[in-house]
């Protein structure tokens, strides 16, 4: 197992720091899989973290100016890491400003993704930052649970507005429910709702627009003006929209009524998909 | 007259005061007024005096400085001076400087002046429009401490822009207490301090490289690695960026103080850190690292019964007890005492309760006899502040020999620091 990555380049460097430090709020650990492609950032809906799962996929070479691996096996030519994201964001601070990034797959008393970074410096190369992060491989016969989750059939599939305005609504929601509804139709509405005892607040969204549905004709009979709701987690909600510092070139929400959300986001080379699962 | 002080500084000149009361909070939670004619001083030291920071703004930092001391005629011919003695809760200080680069756009004036007769220094800010801010703090009367340190006699000296080491500031996780140095003819190194992550599977190692080019001055006598406290050293860092001023570093080997000191026209900063003496295997220190744990010990404490008449030799014996603790030191004591309680058979610096029960067995190996540290059925957990210190020093001092001999393990007497007040915890 091999696995050896630099990046000399000072807006790629930004750009990997920024998908870190979203991981980061995203994911307490997570599971970095590397490909000779792609590299992924995983976490699957164990029940430890509430059934919450992300599937975040970067081509390599829109990143990477060099990048060698080599998997566990010819026909499995992947590596599957486990790591606390929080360990890797760190790491990566230091590395604003730095003139190359080096990531590599060590074996120091205990397996390790050590990354160097080559900061600014008056002469050549003379300040080097370096952080092991302790990392955990993953063996082959867990793999079957890291792979892309399928996203159901959506009942309704909308645009999401702006990320800030929905982050703020949902903070302040947060303070006074847990529970949050989000319900949405096929005529580009989308309502952010929570109820209590003493007060129900709802938050309207219009003309978000809906993409094209895969299947037309099954949703045919359909009323467009039918809302599909599904029960979740504020926290949950909160913290994918706390992990988005930078508004997705698109943005599309799946609800599968009473079931499941699905967030599917797309920066320019990064794809994130967050599942959050409702509440029974 | 009674003793005084009055200064007066503008919003950039605040910036640098307020950033100096910052990096001095990570060290203590006390602060020391200590203006003479060299300028005024605030200096402080940690509750387990390991660590001291003193930053001296001179008289033209200011836009007006004025300062008296009390002048007392007695019997013989000379006179007493009595210096102000004003320390103050870093609580009640910290506070006011906060938002500096506010402050610093904001204010036209601040001033600081003391009222011995209250006991209270007061702070005001003059806002434009003739708004003005004033915080009277009441003071305690304790005269400020100081240390002597003669940094220029250390063998490893190294001066760097302030700006370069900043990356430091966020090289390492809060969780980090400690760091370790490590620097060759060639080369300076900052990484994680190994004995911190014994979870070594969950902790991330860092380190960062300097090379010697990088540096305006850099003189190592031998090659050295020293462990301390990083908590203090990214607060001088931190006080560093503000006045843009080179940082030096002077050093010995393990166990002995370790000095970071800017030297401006203007402001001069030294902080004093004690560094953890080297386990007895490495030998790198020249201190008679070759003897047995035991001899050593014995050793220890005759050298301090001679050398320190006072309650301070007890103090560094009661240090033998408790385990890898070490004060750089006390009122006008010599370093040289701080070199010996920085010994072999002493180990760490500052470190946080928690850290009490694991160290006490994890270091057992280290401790002749103390294996039967495991053994421990009961503990009992106390806190004295650290003026009672001295109190608890000679029962220390006896338990701390009943902890050397193996028959009566069962008394042995645990004693730690960390930042607000003085902990000890006792074995029995």
């Amino acid at each position: 197992m091999k696995f050896r990555a630099k990046i000399v380049d000072g807006a790629c460097l930004n750009h990997f720091t920024r998908i870190s430090n979203m991981i980061a709020k995203l994911a307490k650990t997570c599971t970095l899989r590397i490909s000779p492609d792609k590299l992924n950032f995983i976490l699957c809906d164990k029940l430890a973290n509430g059934g919450v799962s992300m599937w975040c996929e970067l081509e390599q070479e829109n990143f990477f100016n060099e990048f060698q691996m080599e998997g566990v096996s010819a026909e499995n030519n992947e590596i599957y890491l486990e790591l606390t994201s929080e360990n890797l964001s760190r790491a990566l601070k230091t590395a604003q400003n730095a003139r190359a990034l080096k990531i590599k797959l060590t074996n120091k008393h205990f397996p390790c993704l050590t990354v160097s970074v080559e900061l600014l410096s008056m002469s050549s190369s003379s300040r080097i930052v370096t952080h092991d992060i302790p990392i955990k491989v993953i063996p082959r016969k867990l793999w079957k649970d890291l792979q892309e989750p399928v996203v159901p059939d959506p009942d309704v599939s909308i645009y999401l507005p702006v990320l800030k305005t929905m982050k703020s609504v949902v903070e302040k929601m947060k303070n006074i429910s847990n529970h949050l509804v989000i319900e949405a139709n096929l005529d580009g509405e989308l309502n952010l709702k929570i109820e209590t005892e003493l007060v129900c607040v709802t938050t309207h969204f219009k003309d978000l627009g809906n993409p094209p549905l895969a299947s037309e004709s099954t949703h045919q009979d359909r009323n467009v003006e039918h809302m599909a709701e599904v029960h979740i987690d504020i926290r949950k909600l909160l913290q994918f929209l706390a992990g988005q510092q930078v508004n997705p070139t698109k943005a599309l929400c799946n609800i599968v009524s009473n079931k499941m959300v699905h967030f599917d986001l797309l920066h320019e080379d990064v794809s994130l998909q967050y599942f959050i699962p409702a509440l029974s | 007259m009674a003793a005084m002080l009055k200064c007066v500084m503008s919003g950039s000149q605040v910036k640098v005061f307020g950033k100096a009361v910052q990096a001095l909070s990570r060290i203590s939670d006390e602060l020391w007024l200590d203006p003479s004619k060299k300028g005024l001083a605030l200096r402080c030291v940690n509750s387990s005096r390991s660590a001291y920071g003193c930053v001296l703004f001179s008289p033209v930092f200011f836009q007006h400085y004025q300062w008296s001391a009390l002048v007392k005629m007695s019997e013989n011919e000379l006179d007493t001076t009595l210096n102000l003695k004003c320390k103050l809760g870093m609580k009640s200080i910290l506070p006011i400087f906060r938002c500096l680069n506010s402050l610093e756009r904001n204010i036209e004036k601040c001033r600081i002046f003391t009222r011995s007769d209250k006991c209270k220094v007061v702070i005001q800010f003059f806002y434009r429009h003739g708004i003005k801010r004033t915080h009277n703090i009441c003071f305690q009367e304790s005269q400020p401490l100081q240390v002597i340190f003669d940094k220029n006699v250390c063998t490893n000296t190294l001066m760097i822009q302030p700006r370069l080491l900043a990356d430091a500031i966020f090289l390492f996780t809060s969780s980090q207490e400690e760091v370790t140095l490590a620097v060759t003819p060639l080369n300076f190194c900052l990484k994680s301090s190994n004995e911190e992550s014994m979870d070594l599977s969950n902790a991330v190692y860092s380190e960062m490289f300097v090379g010697s080019d990088e540096f305006d001055f850099f003189q190592i006598g031998m090659d050295t690695e020293i462990t301390f406290c990083f908590k203090e050293l990214k607060g001088i860092l931190t006080f560093s960026e503000a006045t843009h001023a080179p940082i030096s570093i002077y050093f010995d080997f393990p166990g002995k103080p370790l000095a970071l000191s800017i030297d401006d026209m203007l402001v001069e900063a030294n902080f004093i850190l004690a560094t953890l003496a080297d386990e007895p295997s490495r030998a790198s220190s020249p201190q008679s690292l070759c003897l047995s744990q035991k001899r050593k010990r014995s050793d220890l404490i005759e050298k301090k019964a001679g050398k320190n008449v006072t309650g301070q030799a007890l103090e560094c014996i009661s240090r033998k007890a408790a385990p890898r603790r070490l004060y750089p030191k006390e009122t006008l004591t010599n370093i040289s005492a701080l070199e010996n309680c920085g010994s072999p058979a002493v180990k760490r610096v500052v470190g946080d309760v928690s850290e009490v029960s694991e160290s006490s067995v994890s270091n057992t190996e280290e401790v002749p006899g103390s294996l039967c540290l495991r053994k421990f059925s009961c503990m009992f957990f106390g806190a004295v502040s650290s003026d009672q210190q001295e109190h608890f020093n000679h029962p220390f001092d006896s338990l701390a020999r009943a902890s050397d001999s193996e028959e009566d393990i069962n008394n042995v007497c645990c004693r730690k620091f960390n930042g607000s007040d003085a902990k000890y915890f006792c074995i029995i």
